[in-house]
């Protein structure tokens, strides 16, 4: 890579440095307090500046005349374009009309980059018209063009030179000043250019790796889909096996081997469940999760739920409390719902400790939708951990040690189903008291897409 | 990288003063304007921000003629050396033929000293530059403070490449003579070995040098007993 030129290395002209319109007016001004002409040349000869002063009737006078025309035309020529020595000095140019010009080169940075020309004006000691003026014609009138010659200053060499000197200190302020202001303008916009061609790679960059991560994320989520079944079916086997047995098909059962056999059945079970999330986890990460939606009485999917969970919440010494309330039919995705509902009883129950309470309940919300609330007696959550109890594998306590199982995914695909319902979750929670999980859902839910709970927290946050 | 002209018989010089933030770079400009005879430079041209920081670089031009009429121009920059002006340094850095690496000498700042001299090898690549011919010389700055290195704690900085290393005082201006002479001497000979100064261009490293530092007020630095040219 190499960068495009700079404008440090570029030679400015002129032209360039100062500007134009207001250059112009300087001179104009400059011209008019001294009243003197002024031109300004760059340094291949184009002319930026010419102001005019009393000179006119003069040179216009003698521009009539064929051989003043032509040695008019020499001395500007001369004037212009003479060498004259390369620093910010005077040099007087005599004019055959016996008017004079003051030359100074525009030197910068060691460079002659134009020239001031100063004049015509009448020299101090200008008694009378030279001879090779008087002569360019018969019927020169020198009268006439003595009468014009008035109008034009009377300068001392001292003072022209002074004057011209003047000027080219102005002249090499503005020049630098130029040169600074267009060296800061156009650096800032070639700083810019190279700040965005160098983001621009690295965005380049970050873009290559994020493509490769969705892949590899994308890998990891169909093995885990695809180990997760063909878990689950051998386990299925073991399942049924065991209690195939503990129903005594297999043949009479010692009270030992019963008690074996169940242990089994309830690991197994276990074991099911946790698969069974995970493949969740990963068709709603891999985007293969669909709503089925149907009518549905809500009161019927709860008292489902709340069966489902009773038994863990007897065996553990834990009340549920459930009291049946009218509630309006909604469309949702009953076997999404139920779940829900499943996951947040059993992680309520999960923890609350023995002699604790939790409370289902449910009531319609105005606007065309209904509030389903799991409240516990539990040990509750702190504040710093309840922004990411939703998300996927996220546990308030990651040690190894820790006192309650569960893979941190029960409530990510709650949030999951909830929010694909375009319904939404919240929790309120209260360390040492308990805890409240509340699902809001549309009494009409329209299909929406099954997200990564993930990306949608990130996009909360964001 | 060196422009020359050998229809006007002109060669352009780059010098690039290259630093970490507040290592000195500046100063040295400011130094160097102070001691060179205004015949033979330009103004110094400082783009600063309000709290005196560098935002692009300053700017300094030296210009003389050689004996055979060979005009020299040699321009003297800065970059900027907070951290967020990477592209400006980049940019900067573009065809120079020689720099003065300005190290703080602090013990303190040798961490980030050694970042940006590495960031420099990098930004000189990025230039088409190739740092192990380019004339490069590290200045030690601030050497009359307490935390100051060695000259033989500074072999981090040695590690690719081992360039000339001057010690200096630059807001004293000491040093800042050394530095740009020893500088210029290693510029001359690339050029030379380069587009051939003495044989092409009829300049002598003598004169190359006394050209510049004969308009140099060189009170109080070695140089003067060394023996100035001219």
């Amino acid at each position: 890579m190499t960068l495009p030129p700079s404008v440090l290395q570029a030679q400015a002209t002129l032209g360039e440095l100062v500007d134009l319109k207001s250059f112009g007016e300087v001179c104009q001004s400059f011209a008019e307090l001294y009243r003197v002409g002024l031109k300004v040349f760059d340094a291949q000869g184009n002319k930026l500046v010419d102001v005019k002063v009393g000179n006119a009737d003069f040179c216009g006078y003698i521009w009539q005349k064929p051989d003043g025309r032509a040695q008019c035309i020499a001395t500007v020529s001369r004037v212009k374009s003479e060498e004259v020595p390369e620093e910010a000095k005077p040099t007087v140019f005599d004019c055959f009309s016996g008017c004079r010009y003051c030359v100074q080169p525009v030197v910068y940075e060691g460079d002659v980059i134009g020239r001031i020309v100063f004049g015509p004006f009448v020299p101090e000691d200008l008694v009378r018209l030279p001879q090779g003026l008087t002569g360019i014609s018969k019927d020169f009138d020198e009268k006439l063009a003595a009468g014009y010659l008035q109008k034009i200053r009377r300068v001392a060499q001292a003072t022209s030179e002074k004057i011209v000197k003047h000027f080219g200190d102005l002249v090499d302020v503005l020049v630098f000043t130029g040169h600074k202001n267009q060296l800061t303008a156009r650096l800032h916009i070639e700083a810019m250019q190279e700040s965005y061609r160098e983001l621009q790679e690295k965005n380049r960059q970050l873009e290559a790796s994020y493509a490769a991560l969705k892949e590899l994320d994308r890998l990891k989520s169909n093995f885990i889909a695809t180990m997760s079944h063909e878990l689950r079916t051998p386990l299925t086997s073991v399942i049924g096996y065991s209690e195939m047995m503990l129903e005594g098909l297999g043949g009479p059962l010692t009270s030992e081997q019963r008690e074996y056999l169940g242990i089994i059945m309830e690991k197994g079970e276990n074991l099911l469940q946790l698969i069974t999330s995970i493949l969740d986890i990963s068709k709603i990460e891999a985007g293969r999760t669909r709503l089925v939606i149907a009518e549905v009485d809500v009161g019927q999917v709860l008292r489902d739920a709340v069966a489902t969970v009773l038994p863990l919440a007897r065996k553990k010494g834990v009340k549920v409390v459930w009291e049946p309330s009218p509630l309006p039919r909604i469309h949702c995705d009953r076997d999404k719902v139920r779940q829900c509902i499943v996951n947040l009883v059993n992680n309520a129950v999960k923890f609350t400790p023995a002699g604790g309470q939790v409370t289902v309940d449910a009531r319609p919300l105005p606007g065309e939708r209904v509030a389903l609330q799991v409240a516990d007696t539990g040990i509750g959550i702190a504040p710093d951990h309840l922004a990411r109890v939703f998300d996927v594998f996220y546990q308030v306590d990651g040690s190894s040690t820790r006192e309650y199982g569960g893979a941190g995914l029960g409530l990510a695909i709650v949030k999951s189903y909830v929010e694909a319902h375009g319904g939404e979750i919240k929790v309120e929670s209260a360390p040492g008291k308990g805890s409240t999980f509340t699902v809001v859902l549309p009494v009409r839910a329209a299909a929406g897409p099954v997200m990564s709970p993930v990306g949608t927290t990130q996009v909360a946050a964001g | 990288m060196v422009q020359f002209n050998n229809e006007t018989r002109e060669l352009s010089i780059k010098v690039v003063y290259y630093g970490p933030a507040l290592s000195g770079k500046t100063t040295n400009l400011q130094e160097l304007f102070k001691k060179i005879d205004p015949k033979v430079r330009g103004r110094l041209m400082t783009l600063d921000t309000k709290d005196d920081r560098t935002l692009f670089f300053d700017m300094m031009p030296v210009f003389f003629r050689t004996s055979t009429g060979v005009k020299v121009k040699l321009k003297l920059y800065t970059v900027p050396g907070q951290v967020m002006h990477e592209s400006t340094r980049r940019i900067v850095l573009q065809g120079s033929d020689a720099i003065a690496f300005v190290a703080d000498s602090r013990r303190s700042e040798a961490a980030s000293t050694l970042a940006y001299w590495n960031n420099m090898l990098k930004n000189l690549e990025a230039n088409g530059l190739d740092y192990r011919t380019l004339p490069i010389v590290i200045q030690m700055n601030k050497m009359d403070l307490p935390d100051a290195r060695t000259e033989a704690e500074f072999g981090d900085l040695k590690e690719i490449i081992s360039p000339m290393v001057v010690p200096a005082v630059a807001i004293r201006g000491e040093g800042v003579l050394e530095t740009l002479y020893a500088l210029l001497q290693l510029c001359y000979r690339s050029l030379d070995a380069r587009i051939g100064l003495e044989g092409k261009w009829k300049i002598s490293e003598q004169e190359f040098l006394a050209c510049i530092f004969s308009h140099v007020d060189m009170r109080g630095t070695k140089l003067a007993t060394v023996g100035a040219p001219r």
